[in-house]
């Protein structure tokens, strides 16, 4: 078993190397040696994820590609406990997945070498799309979203990973109800007065830019004269398709809004499971996987990664966390696989589109049940 | 020949397709002896090339013959009533006459459970309005015209509407169930219980079947015997297989009586087999993506939850065993996913279950420990105790309801020279 110090080192040796620049074959070879260990690794430290990792069809250390390494799904991330690789005094700070209403949010574990890596991680995908100089932040969410505590929700771990690129930062909404008017215009407008001609950086939830900003900002008449943004936005389509707002008709509002042309708006694909790996559309509207990472899009019938052109579960594989067993999820989203090389963009290895989230399971026919007829309490007297 | 399935668009037309039905039902009688001559021909005429493909018919073909139904016929309403005669009860007689016009609404996750349904309805002499599920259209169309075919008289086909219309025609629905005088309602919980709320007469009788679910049991003998092992895997196999682990008689579950001298895992192991076996003569054609996902769940938060759980399953999704212990039925996960539970008595697990388990796969050697099975799943909700291999063979009564006398009204007649 490779020891974590090992690990670490080949983890920063993947970090050191131009996230987009490796052929397919040379990316596959590395990160298999690397995600091997990693297993090895977490075997040692978790007996139930070694219990999974021990019936999985195919030996791990017999794997000749990632695809047929264990997988976990990412809901295992909801279990409490939250699933460990470090023991409690080592954790440093929990992220908690934004799960909507009545769902249980995923709880991912952190130790200080994982927070390290996945700060790293993220600026080194995003240092590939808007360049590495440091610039104004402007945040479009409340301060206390900003998470400077031990529990970091998605959103916090959104705004956090973009930090580094910030010369100093700006949040515009109030803090309140979300369905409440939030705009703070004073802020946002002295803000826009003083970086207007520069190079400014933006992010927010998808949603929080549609409704607390666009929105607000239309109703008011106002359009930001600040063509050198980058807006980066993430959180999923889910409610905006509910209101038939389609990514054309976002990015041509946002950019109308500040004032920039539509290539400057910029979506990423993230879950807070795959911690240091995000997803940002390229100029030819496809994502693309970083050096430590990798995407394997299944075919829901077999499971086996698909063809180009076809669509399936999106399946994620990060080797930078050491604090939790991520290495491979399987995610609850489908996407299409657009090739597995040779993105006009120049992107080395798999392009693929975002294709929606997998919709519920519904146990089908006459045995479909939704309960049992009465508490386990009630029954049992023989 | 017209259209055996009627594409039903209004409020209107359905009202007037079923007066249409209660009038060609009230116009003559038919007796049980002339459905089952019908009934007879119906099968032979279903042994076609073009229909042995379709999931079920081969059944469907043995479940329609008189040495089939005739019993059936007997038992529920004695065999007087064959000929349409009157039966001897003390000093008074009785006979059955048709509640009027059924309505049926089948699920739609069992290709040939229209026509069974319909065949229960119609032995009753009943007239028939068939709600035909939009995914069973082409499969029951041909079906039916094989009835047609061979009803010339139209004996049979004059008391039937099958019919077909968007499952969220909510008018349409409540204008079929506001004309019916008994229903068949077949499916899932949320089906079931949307059929239930349509405004039904007072008088209907109702019978629903579903939802359920079902488990088997193995005392240690059985499991234990390593030369009869293989062939009762494939029975469980093939329990789990049909209907794709979707009907309320397809085993979620199965529990094994603990043995010192016997390895579960051996088990397992042939019970694999038997599955990879299964799984090559009836791989899956398509799996929705939201089912693979609860497959990876269940595999994933079952070796999770303990270290003594054990799972064999392929890359795939096409079928999983979790292998381990405990006494209380797993909710269904579907899939080809069978939990495989060990426990120190059987009669324990039986003494759990609530009224939601349908049917009881059995494979026990003893004879009196069966029976004593038998009595206690009797007792604790179970309307089918049965050998492994047989869950889903169809019979009546079926959910604990006799599937002909159901749906007929049994008249005293005390004679006035008494």
């Amino acid at each position: 078993m490779s020891s974590l110090a090992e690990i670490q080192r080949q983890i920063e040796s993947l970090l050191g190397l131009a996230p987009y620049g490796t052929s397919p074959q040379q990316h596959e070879s590395v990160l298999l040696a690397l995600l091997k260990q990693e297993l090895a690794y977490a075997c040692g430290k978790n007996l139930q994820f070694c219990n999974y990792v021990e019936h999985w069809p195919v030996r791990f250390s017999e794997a000749t590609r990632i695809a047929d390494l264990p997988y976990l799904p990412v809901s295992m991330f909801k279990a409490n406990p939250p699933l460990a690789l470090v023991g409690t005094d080592e954790i440093r700070r929990t992220l908690t997945s934004s799960a909507t209403t009545g769902q249980v949010p995923s709880r991912i574990v952190l130790d200080a070498a994982t927070a390290k890596v996945m700060s790293k991680g993220v600026v080194t995908i995003i240092r590939d799309f808007i360049g590495p100089a440091r610039r104004p932040y402007l945040i479009i969410d409340t301060e206390e979203n900003l998470g400077t505590h031990a529990q970091l929700g998605a959103r916090g771990a959104a705004i956090q990973g973009l930090s580094s690129f910030a010369t100093e930062q700006v949040c515009c909404l109030h803090p309140g109800q979300e369905q409440d008017e939030r705009l703070d215009l004073e802020k946002l407008l002295t803000f826009v007065d003083r970086w207007k001609n520069s190079s400014v950086l933006v992010y927010g939830f998808t949603y929080v830019i549609w409704t607390q900003f666009v929105q607000a900002l239309r109703r008011e008449g106002i359009r930001l004269d600040m063509p050198n943004v980058h807006v980066l936005h993430s959180g999923g389509w889910k409610r905006l398709q509910q209101q038939a707002v389609t990514q054309e008709v976002f990015n041509r509002e946002v950019a109308s809004v500040f004032g920039c042309p539509a290539t400057r708006v910029m979506d990423f694909y993230g879950m807070v499971e795959n911690v240091g790996v995000v997803y940002p559309d390229c100029d030819y509207g496809n994502k693309h996987v970083p050096a430590f990472a990798e995407v394997i899009i299944r075919d829901p019938l077999t499971l086996a990664p698909v063809e180009a052109g076809q669509k399936g579960l999106i399946e994620v594989c990060s080797a930078l966390p050491t604090s939790f067993p991520g290495f491979s999820l399987l995610t609850e989203d489908l996407a299409e696989v657009v090739n597995y090389d040779g993105c006009p963009c120049g992107r080395r290895g798999i392009s693929f589109r975002f294709a929606g989230r997998v919709p519920k399971a519904e146990v089908r026919g006459c045995g479909n049940l939704e309960n049992l007829r009465y508490p386990r309490s009630v029954v049992g007297v023989a | 020949m017209k259209d055996a399935i009627q594409s039903i668009e209004s409020v209107p037309e359905m009202t007037d397709r079923l007066q249409q039905l209660r009038y060609a039902t009230q116009a003559t009688e038919v007796v049980p002896q002339a459905v089952l001559e019908i009934y007879d021909r119906w099968a032979e005429a279903l042994d076609d090339r073009e229909l042995h493909n379709v999931p079920g018919v081969t059944f469907l073909r043995l479940w329609l013959r008189r040495s089939n139904l005739e019993p059936i016929v007997c038992r529920e309403l004695g065999p007087g009533w064959l000929n349409g005669g009157w039966w001897k009860d003390g000093r008074a007689r009785l006979r059955a006459f048709p509640v009027g016009v059924v309505g049926h609404w089948p699920a739609a996750n069992i290709e040939i459970q229209p026509v069974l349904s319909l065949s229960c309805g119609l032995l009753g002499g009943n007239g028939c309005v068939v709600r035909v599920p939009n995914g069973l259209i082409p499969i029951t169309r041909l079906l039916m015209q094989k009835l047609q075919e061979i009803d010339h008289d139209g004996l049979l086909t004059k008391r039937i509407l099958m019919a077909s219309f968007d499952h969220s025609r909510l008018d349409v629905h409540e204008a079929m169930a506001g004309a019916v005088d008994g229903a068949m309602i077949w499916g899932g919980a949320e089906a079931v219980s949307q059929v239930r709320a349509l405004p039904f007469p007072h008088w209907a009788r109702i019978a629903v079947f579903g939802p359920r679910i079902s488990a088997a049991v193995m005392d240690a003998e059985t499991w234990g015997n390593r030369s009869e092992r293989t062939e009762w895997c494939r029975r469980i196999a093939r329990d789990v297989w049909q209907f794709d682990q979707q009907a309320c008689s397809s085993p979620q579950a199965l529990f094994l009586e603990r043995s010192e001298e016997h390895d579960a895992r051996e088990f397992a192991e042939d019970l694999k087999r038997a599955f990879q076996e299964e799984n090559a003569a009836h791989p899956r054609r398509e799996i929705e993506p939201g089912l693979t996902s609860s497959i990876c769940g269940v595999r994933a938060s079952w070796l999770l939850g303990d270290l003594s759980h054990q799972a064999f399953f392929p890359a795939s999704p096409d079928w999983t065993i979790l292998l381990g212990t405990g006494t209380e039925m797993p909710m269904p996960t579907q899939g080809r996913t069978l939990s495989v539970l060990l426990v120190d008595d059987l009669s324990e697990v039986i003494s759990k279950f609530d009224g939601t388990v349908q049917t009881l796969g059995l494979g026990v050697g003893n004879a009196r420990k069966e029976e004593m099975l038998a009595h206690a799943a009797g007792r604790h909700g179970v309307d089918r105790v049965v050998k492994l291999g047989r869950m889903h063979v169809f019979s009546s009564p079926w959910d604990g309801i006799e599937l002909v006398r159901s749906m007929v009204r049994v008249v005293r007649h005390v004679p006035t020279a008494d």
